[in-house]
């Protein structure tokens, strides 16, 4: 996906609360990606690719549109 | 700051420190030869890998003992590739300007090495491209 899309938000924040107050470096590694990464797909600079996305979902357990969501621009 | 991060902040102190070198130098001494000066930018090239090699562990040890832990880096993901991607494009078009400015100054009769100094500086401001533009996509995005 690339560089954070304004119509795409996450709710990854309020997952890692749910899940035991989850850690970002934790999530990381259980996504396979850097902690650096996740700081900035939570803080919506970046939108990741559909694999790491879905990696994201399958961590919480939950289907990718708990995860991320998209509303068209006006 | 990221270790990623860290060698892109030497890389551009790199670019900067050796391009003053070397432009003090041609200022200093305009009338070298062509191989004279293709001498001294090898040497520049050489002194530059060195100075980020040096630079990189010397600023790891400082980092490291400033955290208290290991400062080391991590395995690239997508978002690195990405952010090398898009740094790398940018130098790419500083480089083919860098280019352009050489032929450029040979078409207007100016001497060899003064072209050549123009594809040498063109080449590493393409560099502090490439590290300031990883810098500046890893803080913003």
């Amino acid at each position: 996906m690339g560089k954070g899309q304004p119509g795409i938000t996450n709710t990854i924040r309020v997952l890692r609360f749910h899940a035991g107050e989850m850690t970002q470096a934790a999530l990381a590694e259980k996504v396979g990606v850097t902690r650096q990464t996740i700081v900035a797909i939570e803080q919506g600079r970046y939108s990741p690719s559909l694999e790491v996305a879905f990696r994201i979902a399958a961590a919480f357990g939950v289907p990718i549109t708990e995860v991320f969501s998209w509303q068209a621009a006006d | 700051m990221t270790f990623k991060e860290m060698n892109a902040a030497v890389m551009l102190l790199g670019a900067v420190v050796i391009s003053a070198w070397v432009l003090t130098g041609a200022i200093g001494d305009p009338t070298l030869t062509l191989s004279a000066v293709a001498t001294r930018l090898c040497w520049a090239i050489l002194a530059s890998i060195v100075f980020n090699i040096a630079a990189i562990i010397v600023f790891t040890i400082l980092i490291s003992i400033a955290q208290g832990r290991e400062f080391r880096d991590e395995v690239a993901d997508e978002r690195d590739r990405l952010v090398g991607a898009k740094a790398m494009r940018n130098a790419y078009v500083v480089a083919s300007l860098a280019g352009l400015a050489a032929l450029i100054v040979w078409a207007l009769g100016y001497e060899v090495t003064t072209g050549v100094y123009v594809l040498f500086g063109g080449l590493m401001l393409a560099g502090a491209v490439d590290a300031g533009s990883q810098l500046v996509y890893y803080r913003i995005g």
